[in-house]
């Protein structure tokens, strides 16, 4: 009996570990302490019976895991969706751009809970209201090739701001062809 | 809020037996013509009040600059003034008209001043020369801070008795500005004189576009996340959303007749050129091409539209039939044309090429001929918009590494100067009616 409540202890704190473990940003401490507070009364609750607590453990632990690993899927898509360029007066996707956008789509097919706004951008060469135009079909052309690949439209938001946000204000080609693109903003 | 006020001064026609009649002699219809020799004396004080050199050095240089950009007249010399200059005289019989025909000036610009008790009386006259005859006189009453808007309004009635058509002077001029470090919209005299913020949105101000009825602007702004076409009551300041649906509210125009507005949506997943009703609802979709198709611009008739689209491959003018929906390639050279505007007298379409990512202002007919290049030299020229006379153009003008500004031009591409400050990164003008 004895023997089995150290064993849940120490399941209980390889678990709170594992929980704050992965709350690394302190706006996730408070959800990882109501966590562990929710744990301790279900400690103090709990029957004592063998074979409950055992699948209550497993379960839990898999839980744990699998909400641990969706969080680090949402981080990996947070800092690793990256934006892709486009050519002059263009919105059809080059390779290049297909090949991040293959990698994009695979982070968001992890990360089933992360929402993106894909923008759409170009640079200041041309007029404004064309490029507004412009910078919408290459968010939408972007954002369909995403869902090509397999991730659901509706996580994918669109909007375009032509020439108005450049990377880069320089009025060479390098400025340019960096300005000319789009990225992607998570949304929770 | 100065412009409030502006309509404050009271506008009093004198002589109206002699305003229909002007003279036969002088009659000239487009700048470049012709040019008349006008003297134009100083304001002499009238009766009671002091002296007020300033309010004479202001009305005169206002003025100055609106006849010298109208380049319809050769000023005379003012260092060449006889004694009639000096002389009050306001009514024809006690002018010395010989004095004036010795110097060569064919027009005569006389006038007075009082200032009573903060109120400024300014009275003017426009005498021919040569035939003696008075063309148009006024008599102005305002504040001492009307003056230049007694200026410029007196310029269009000068235009007016020369030519039969009212100068576009005595109007505003809205803008977007990045002087904040966000781009906000602004409104300024004809001459770059007393800009004024109108937004605070701190997002993204774009593409204003002024009622022809009423005193009201249109522009596209982020401010709520997607660009939404907002409208805003110039004396309440009141501001609404007119258009705010999912994607692009831009490039709004109203209607000569001021009822419904041409903008661009992108609703359905492409930018397509609509017709709204000025509540807002959809009148009518006026294109209809997978291409993009943005920068709606009305004839002066409401039957026609101008606009871009990318439909034949690179961006070109094109005029879309209001009515029958046909639509016709306006532009051919070049292999980048944007930002049409229809000349108010409906002769000619003004827009922007951009040529090795430097764009310059171009005209051409309706019908596709007499394509002219308007700008040249350093600097981007874009977005052209025509006064309400037709007779000029506002444009902003990007010199590389440098600043970006509002300039005017003449309708022929003359007489360009820069009137916004420095350091704005000003764009898009658009110029009101008479105001």
């Amino acid at each position: 009996m004895q023997k089995l409540t150290i064993t849940g202890l120490v399941i209980f704190f390889a678990l709170s570990l594992l929980v704050s473990g992965c709350a690394k940003k302190p706006a996730d401490d408070t959800h990882g302490m109501m966590q562990e507070t929710t744990q301790v009364e279900m400690e103090k609750n709990k029957p004592a019976s063998v074979s409950e607590t055992e699948v209550m453990d497993t379960s839990a632990a898999d839980a744990a895991a699998d909400a641990a690993a969706a969080r680090a899927a949402e981080r990996a898509a947070a800092k690793g969706l990256e934006q892709i360029n486009f050519d002059f007066d263009q919105y059809v996707l080059t390779d290049d751009a297909k090949s991040i956008l293959v990698n994009n789509a695979g982070l968001l097919r992890a990360a089933a809970a992360v929402n993106v706004l894909i923008e759409g951008h170009c640079d200041e060469r041309g007029s404004d209201e064309y490029n507004l135009a412009l910078g919408e079909k290459r968010a939408l052309a972007t954002k369909n090739y995403l869902v090509s690949l397999g991730v659901a439209a509706q996580r994918l938001s669109i909007i375009s701001y032509g020439e108005e946000m450049p990377l880069d204000d320089a009025r060479t080609k390098a400025a340019w062809a960096k300005n000319r693109r789009a990225n992607f903003k998570v949304k929770r | 809020m100065k412009y409030f006020t502006i309509n404050a001064f009271v506008l009093i026609m004198l002589y109206v037996l002699c305003s229909t009649s002007y003279a036969a002699r002088i009659e000239i219809s487009a700048p470049g013509e012709q040019t008349i020799p006008l003297a134009m004396t100083r304001l002499l004080p009238m009766g009671v009040g002091g002296a007020k050199p300033a309010v004479v050095a202001e009305f005169q240089e206002v003025l100055q600059g609106d006849l010298e950009l109208s380049g319809l007249f050769d000023q005379v010399d003012p260092a060449s003034f006889l004694s009639d200059a000096d002389k009050l005289g306001l009514r024809r019989n006690e002018i010395d008209f010989y004095q004036w025909r010795m110097l060569g000036a064919e027009a005569l610009i006389k006038g007075g001043y009082s200032l009573s008790g903060g109120r400024l009386t300014i009275e003017l006259r426009l005498f021919d020369v040569v035939t003696q005859r008075l063309l148009t006189g006024r008599r102005y009453v305002g504040q001492v801070s009307d003056v230049r808007q007694i200026a410029h309004t007196f310029a269009d009635q000068i235009l007016k008795s020369l030519t039969g058509e009212k100068g576009p002077f005595a109007a505003k001029i809205a803008y977007i500005s990045k002087r904040t470090g966000h781009k906000e919209l602004y409104m300024m005299d004809v001459d770059g004189h007393d800009p004024i913020r109108m937004t605070d949105h701190r997002s993204i101000v774009l593409n204003p576009d002024f009622s022809p009825t009423r005193k009201e602007l249109i522009f596209t702004s982020y401010n709520k996340g997607n660009p939404d076409l907002f409208r805003k009551e110039i004396y309440t300041g009141r501001e609404s959303r007119v258009s705010l649906k999912q994607g692009l509210n831009i490039g709004g125009r109203y209607s000569p007749d001021g009822r419904e507005i041409a903008l661009t949506l992108s609703k359905d997943k492409n930018s397509e050129i609509y017709l709204l009703g000025t509540d807002g609802t959809i009148h009518r979709r006026l294109t209809n091409h997978y291409a993009i198709d943005v920068d709606p611009s009305w004839s002066p008739k409401g039957n026609k539209i101008a606009f871009v689209s990318d439909r034949r491959g690179n961006p070109n003018i094109f005029i879309v039939d209001v009515h029958t929906l046909d639509v016709s390639r306006l532009t051919y050279e070049g292999k980048y044309n944007a930002t049409p505007a229809w000349s108010p007298k409906g002769d000619r379409i003004a827009y922007a090429r951009m040529d090795n990512g430097v764009f310059n202002i171009f005209t051409i007919r309706e019908n596709g001929s007499d394509e002219r290049q308007l700008t040249f030299g350093q600097g981007s020229k874009e977005h052209p918009r025509w006064s309400p006379d037709g007779r000029f153009l506002i444009y902003s003008k990007d010199i590389d590494g440098g600043d970006k500004s509002i300039w005017i031009m003449r309708a022929d591409g003359t007489g360009g100067r820069k009137i916004s400050a420095r350091g704005g990164k000003d764009s898009h003008p658009a110029w009101s009616v008479h105001w």
